[in-house]
This record gives C-alpha cells, structure tokens and sequence, in this order.
C-alpha cells in the first residue's frame, strides 16, 4: 500500500465548499478534474445538521441522529433562516426551535436558543464549514482559500451572511458563486459547445432556474429566478403532513383552508420523527411504485402507513408548478422560446425523482442531462471556479459573467421604490441615482435601500436604513444627492451617499438590516478562536505576512509586464514601498504592516490605472501584444472615458 | 461617463447590437475581478471599477431608451422625465384610450386583445426608433421622441405582464 506523504512546502490547495440546506460538501481539483473528498467513512455528503446537545458541537451525521433526542438543541437546514430577520413569520414555521428576542441595539437576525446559549445562524453554518474545512485538511494537508455556492436567488443579506459564516471558520473566499453557475462549470461545457443552457436546481430548501449563454468560453447568466424557500424538504413535509393526517394526528378543518388542529400529545420529536421516515419514504418511492413505513400512533403503538407513487406525484404536483412559474419568467426574461434552448442541466437530489424528471422535460421540451451526480455537481464546479482564480486553471479560457436576482432600488416619496439596478444586471456594476430634499431647510436625508420587483415599499425586502446628515439648510427641492449603488462581482451590494449642491461628501457605513454588522462577527470570531490578545495578534501578523508576500509577487509581476507605462519617478516609488513592506513584513507589527500595505497601493494606483487602459485598448481593438507603442497611445488616450470615479475605499 | 466611448464605438443610435455585444465580452474577459483574484489591491480595485464601467455601458447602449438618453446627454440635452418637454396633446389622448383598451382586455381576460394592443405599440416603438436612427444630431427638438418611447416601452410592459397573469 502506498501512502501519500503530504509536502510541507507544496502550495495550499484551493477548495469549493457547497453549503447546501440538506448537505453539504468539499471538492478540489486533482489532475485537472474535480473530486470530492469524503470523509474517513467515505461519506462525500455531510448532512447539514449541527447538535449543540453536548459538551462539544456536534455536526453531520452523528448530529441528525441527535435530532430526534433533542430537536430544539439540533439545527436542522440551517441556510433557511440565514439573512433572515427574527421578526420574519417564515422564522417560527421553520422548525421546532426556541429563539431569543432581539434587544435593543441588536442587528435583527434570528437567535436560536440553545442551553441558554444564543446562536445565529452565521454561527451555526461556520460551524459546518469548520466540518469541511478540517475534512479537507485531512486529504489535502494544507486547504487555500475557498469558493463557496450560494443560491443565485440568494439576496444580499443572504449572501452576506454566507461570507460573514466563512470568515468565522477561518476561510479565505476567493468568490461566493452562484449554484447553478458552478453546475454548468461543472458539466465542461465549455469545451463542447456554444449555446443557450437552462440549469433547474431543485435542492433541499431552495429552488434555482437560471438560464446561461455559453459563446466562446463565456459563461453569460442571462436571467435567473426561483423560490429561496421550496425544495427537497417541502416535499418531505408533504409527505409528514399526509402521514400525520392519516394517523390522526392532525387534521384539516374544512371550513378554513390551511388551518389543522394538533393532537394534544404531538411533540416536536413525533413531528422530526415522521419527517424522517417522510424523507426515506421519499426516497424509496423514486425507485419504487409504494412505500410502507411504521408510525407512531398519538394513543401509543405503531400503525403502517402506505402511500404509493401517485399519490405521492398528486402531493408533490403544487410545488413542481411554483418551479414551473419561475422558469417561465426565466425564460422570457432571457427573450428565449424553448425551441432555442440547446439543453438542460438537473441539480439538487430531488431531481432524482421521475416525476420532477418528467416535469422538467415536458417544461423545456427537452431530456435533461443528468450525468454528473445532482448531488456534488455544484461542490465540483466550485472547485473548478477556486482553481481558475487561484491561477492554478487557465482562467483565460472560461469566465463567468452573474447577474445580481433581484432588482434593488431606494425608497422615495409615498412608499414608492425608485430602482437603480434592475434585475439581471450583469455584476460587477454601479449605478447612480439623483435626489433631492422634499422639505425646506430639511437637513438629513433618510435613505431606505430595498430589494425586489414590487413597486412599493412594503412589498420588497428592506436591505438596510442610514441618514445623511449635515446638509446646509436651503429651500426644497435645491440640495442635490447622488447615491451610488455598487455590486461586487460576490453580488454583494455597497452604497454611498453624498450631496454635491455644496460639495458636502459622507460616505456612509450601512447597517444591514438583517445581519451583523462587523463589530459583531469580529467580536465572534474572537470568542470562537478562544483567543487571548497575544494570540490574535500573532495571527494578524501572519496573514498580514501573507496579504504582503502576494502583493509584492504581483507588483513584481506587473512591473516586468508593463515597465514601459512607468511614469519618470515612478519605479524608483514604487520600489521604495516594496522594501519598505518587505521590512515591515519581518518585523512584528500588524498596523505597521497593513500601512505599508496601504502605501504601496497608494503608490501602485496611477500604474494600475494605466494597466487597465492597455487591457481596455487590447479588447477593444483586438491586437496582438507587440503592438505596444500604439498602445500605450491609445491607452492615454481613452484615460478620459474612463475616468469615472472612484467607487473603491 | 459616456458609455459608447467606454466601449470603443462612435456615439449614434443606429449600433451593431452583436459587435458591441462582443466587445462587451472581450472587455469582461480582459477586466472581470475574476482575473486578479492574486493581483494588489489598487489593481483589483482599477479593473473592478472598469468592469463595473463597462457592464453599466452595455447596459445602457442595448437598451434603447436608455441609448437615446445617452446621445441627448453627450449632445448636452437634458433629459430626464421631469425635465423634458411634455408631450403633444394628441399622444396624451392616444396612450389614454390605448391604456382604456388594455384595461377592458385584461377585464374581459382577452389574451389575444392583448396580444394585438403590445405588437401595436411594440411597431410604434420601431418608428421612433428608425426616426433616431436616421437622426443626425440629437438636439432639442427631437427629445419629445423620447417621451414617446418611454410610453410605449412601459405600455408593452404592462401588456406581457398581464399576459402573463391570464396565461
């Protein structure tokens, strides 16, 4: 037998992480393809089950089995309540879970309460990914920095929480990337063919459509919409209710839809329990006409409970007709008709049943490939995605152009929504709006940054709330103010406000609305590393060593490419910052490091800029790299264009 | 920001939708974050500000409202819905009774009313949009054109949106 013997100096291994509702799992690229690694029972799939039962957390399968003994200290598909307020009436239907009230001064996020413990669902979920980060240390030695999948419907705070959740398991994110995206990547199209694809993602608890142009080697999101709360659960539930009524333990009023009296006796283990033999029974019927389970009955015993595939199909025909909905819109949304649609590409373990199969084919008219296990194929293009920006792939062949799933705008007069990014817009991207003050000598501005497609207010989610304040008095309608939208190429959105009538300039830090803000996840980071200040500071120096080490390997590299756009002085400059930073680097002062950081990027700023122009030049005009002084002309040249201002720190 | 220049293309109306389309994706290729996950932080910033720039652009030129805003601002016309021009009376009373129309169809959950209401207005739109591109500068006089497309743009709108709750 041979062993591998792990190479202590060998460059740490980028990872994709998919933070699944039902399951989660890591993959990496070994010789140029993707695996996943499985844990040292060969299990590839960690249930996304975290137990806080016991002295020490407990997370994956160990912890769903806890679920039944102790459902309020088990968090069951955690990324449910993620970016969720604690006000949220989702929340309570959600599960069988105890939640603390939000205090005073407190971001509105939801708190489980857990032997008296309060924990966020940010907690929760790093908890799962500490699970697969130290997984895949064990395989790999030393884990890099991560791509992790959200759903492309995710919004922002969903997004941000999943961020917020990595850094406090001790991730690097390369990119959060949208699921069905990483599918596609998954699938290597890009090295077969060119065309229209549509990836229908029906996981645990979410529901993807998205549809992608591929010319080229681009991947191109054209539209995507879908359901952030209906999935692989809701069909178990379906099932649980179905069961439960059977037995009588609930039961239907008639006269109210949607209203059911509970037996007296049933607890939330009788509930947990019959939605796990609702899940196995699910999965029995997708190769099976019938299933049997034993149930316990409200007057003790157990009494069989039959359903059959039809009845099952009957159960589950409401929810495939909401994905049905959503790819429609999808569909018009990217202007394309089912005949143009050059395939299909299925996602999430629910796609494993025939009926979904059957739906899905008879919706886009076309067999769905389903080659690459619905299961790991997202955690696989993750890891492709992670190799690419790591430099390890050759990134020039494939790129992925995401769009932000939902529109966002701003509050203005009488409850109305002014959109500024209107769904489907490719990212990274910025967009400005102009407004002005509706009252004489009015000197603040509240501004309501929203998400979705309604026209009102009221019926768009509130991303966060921040006011300006300090403008001159003046009559109505005179003070002029710019807001300014920013989405990343994570599609997490940044704003910044300012009044420009007097020249008065605030940036503004925005509040989430619905998550923490970074006081909060630094203060969590330190309790859960259990870290005294010595401790921390040290690791500050260490990845302040890291961040320095990176920056000057690029600066160097940038030099040697494009000397000849060095201004007279310049170099001399800029080498001055990188043996100041290299000094600063074997000393042992974080502060001291991140400034000298600060000032070779001060420094670097003007060269940068003009790199970027030379790529523009090259782009636009398609020219081989020797035409070099032409270049360096028009990349001067067109410098006014795109001048725009500067949207960074 | 002028978006055709952003983009290397002269600034009119009548534009190669599929050329610049390509240029966008060259562009993207060349700026997209996603090419300097390892570069310095003022890089990273640069191409994330020019990435942004360029996807705004394209944004801007394929819509083709929103390009004909674009051409009156470079031409230094304001525009903007409260600062232009009302429209003439006539257009007023059409869009009303045209809106009535669409109205009574989605009552009477016409679909195929419908239907003829957004192609009618859909051809409205087309004209207006030849008249610009046959334009030679986009001054003052022209701008009420741009009332008129914002009318039968949000028209359309309405109409597949209603299609789409009687389908």
């Amino acid at each position: 037998m041979l062993f591998e013997i792990f190479d202590p100096k060998a460059a740490p291994k980028p990872i994709g992480i998919d933070l699944g509702t039902t399951n989660s799992l890591v993959a990496y690229v070994r010789n140029e393809k993707p695996v996943a690694i499985a844990d040292c029972n060969g299990e590839i799939l960690l249930p996304s089950v975290v137990s806080y039962a016991h002295d020490d957390v407990v997370v994956g399968t160990p912890a769903a089995r806890d679920a039944h003994e102790h459902p309020r200290e088990t968090i069951v598909s955690v990324k449910r309540f993620m970016g969720r307020g604690a006000d949220d009436p989702e929340t309570r239907r959600l599960g069988p879970y105890e939640f603390d009230d939000t205090k005073m001064g407190e971001s509105n996020v939801v708190r489980f309460r857990v032997h008296g413990k309060s924990l966020t669902p940010v907690e929760v979920s790093a908890d799962i990914l500490r699970e697969l980060k130290t997984r895949a240390e064990d395989e790999l030695g030393r884990v890099g920095s991560a791509v992790i999948t959200v759903p492309a419907y995710f919004d922002d705070a969903q997004r941000q929480a999943t961020k917020d959740a990595a850094r406090l398991a001790g991730l690097d994110v390369l990119r959060l990337l949208n699921e069905p995206t990483a599918a596609a990547l998954a699938y290597g199209l890009q090295s077969k063919q060119n065309g229209h694809f549509v990836v229908y993602d029906l996981g645990g608890g979410t529901f993807d459509v998205t549809v992608l142009l591929l010319e080229d080697g681009v991947f191109q999101v054209k539209s995507t919409g879908g359901d952030s709360q209906l999935g692989g659960d809701d069909m178990d539930r379906a099932i649980g209710s179905e069961v439960l009524e059977q037995l009588g333990w609930i039961a239907q009023d008639k006269a109210k839809p949607h209203s059911i009296t509970k037996h007296p006796r049933l607890t939330p283990a009788v509930v947990r329990l019959v939605l796990d033999h609702a899940r196995q029974m699910k999965h029995v019927l997708t190769a099976e006409a019938m299933v049997e389970a034993e149930v316990p009955l409200p007057d003790g015993g157990t009494r069989p409970v039959r359903i059959t595939r039809a009845r099952f199909d009957e159960l589950i025909t409401p929810l495939l007709e909401r994905t049905g909905v959503a790819s429609k819109r999808a569909m018009k949304d990217a202007g394309l008709g089912p005949a143009e649609l050059d395939g299909v590409i299925l996602v999430g373990g629910a796609t494993r049943v025939p009926f979904v199969r059957a739906y899905v084919k008879k919706l886009f008219g076309k067999e769905p490939l389903a080659d690459v296990d619905p299961d790991q194929v997202v955690a696989l293009g993750a890891a492709v995605q992670a190799d690419l920006l790591a430099g390890q792939g050759r990134a020039d062949e494939v790129l992925l152009l995401d769009v932000i799933p939902l529109s966002l705008g701003i509050e203005v007069g009488g409850g109305v929504v002014d959109k500024i990014l209107p769904r489907n817009t490719t990212i990274p991207t910025a967009a400005r709006g102009s407004y002005t003050t509706q009252q004489d000598n009015q000197t603040g501005f509240e501004i309501h940054v929203v998400q979705g497609e309604r026209e009102m207010v009221s019926d768009c989610r509130s991303l966060a709330r921040f006011t300006l304040k300090g403008i001159p008095p003046m009559p109505s309608g005179l003070a002029r103010l710019d807001v300014t939208f920013r989405v990343d190429a994570d599609g997490i959105l940044s704003v910044h406000a300012k009044e420009t009538t007097t020249g008065l300039e605030q940036t503004v830090t925005v509040k989430p609305t619905y998550g923490l803000d970074d006081e909060t996840v630094e203060r969590m980071l330190t309790e859960a590393l259990d870290f005294g200040e010595e401790d921390l500071t040290k690791r500050r120096i260490a990845e302040g060593r890291v961040e320095g080490q990176r920056i000057m390997l690029a600066t160097q590299k940038s030099l040697g490419t494009d000397a000849d756009l060095l201004e007279p002085g310049e170099h001399v400059a800029i080498q001055g910052a990188m043996r100041a930073l290299d000094e600063a680097c074997s000393g042992e002062d974080p502060r001291k490091i991140q400034s000298a950081i600060d000032d070779l990027d001060r420094a670097t700023k003007a060269f940068a800029g003009r790199r970027m122009n030379r790529a523009i030049a090259r782009a636009i005009g398609g020219r081989k790299v020797d035409d070099v002084d032409h270049e360096v002309e028009h990349a001067k040249g067109i410098e006014h264009a795109h001048d725009a201002p500067d949207l960074g720190r | 920001m002028d978006p055709f220049a952003t983009l290397g293309f002269p600034p009119k109306y009548d534009v190669d939708l599929r050329a610049v389309e390509k240029t966008h994706r060259e562009l993207s290729r060349a700026l997209h974050p996603d090419r300097y996950a390892s570069a310095g932080a003022s890089e990273r910033r640069a191409a994330l500000n020019k990435a942004a720039d360029v996807n705004e652009a394209w944004r801007i030129v394929r819509d083709p409202v929103r390009r004909a805003e674009a051409l009156f601002a470079l031409a230094g016309v304001e525009v903007g819905e409260t600062k232009e021009p009302k429209p003439d009376a006539e257009l007023l009373m059409e869009v009303l009774e045209k809106r009535e129309a669409l109205a009574d169809a989605k009552a009477a959950r016409d679909a195929a009313k419908v239907h003829a209401l957004a192609d009618e207005m859909m051809k409205r739109e087309q004209q207006v949009e030849a008249a610009l591109a046959h334009a030679a500068t986009f001054d003052a006089s022209l701008v009420t054109k741009l009332g008129e497309m914002r009318f039968y743009r949000r028209f359309v709108d309405e109409a597949s949106s209603i299609l789409e709750q009687l389908e």
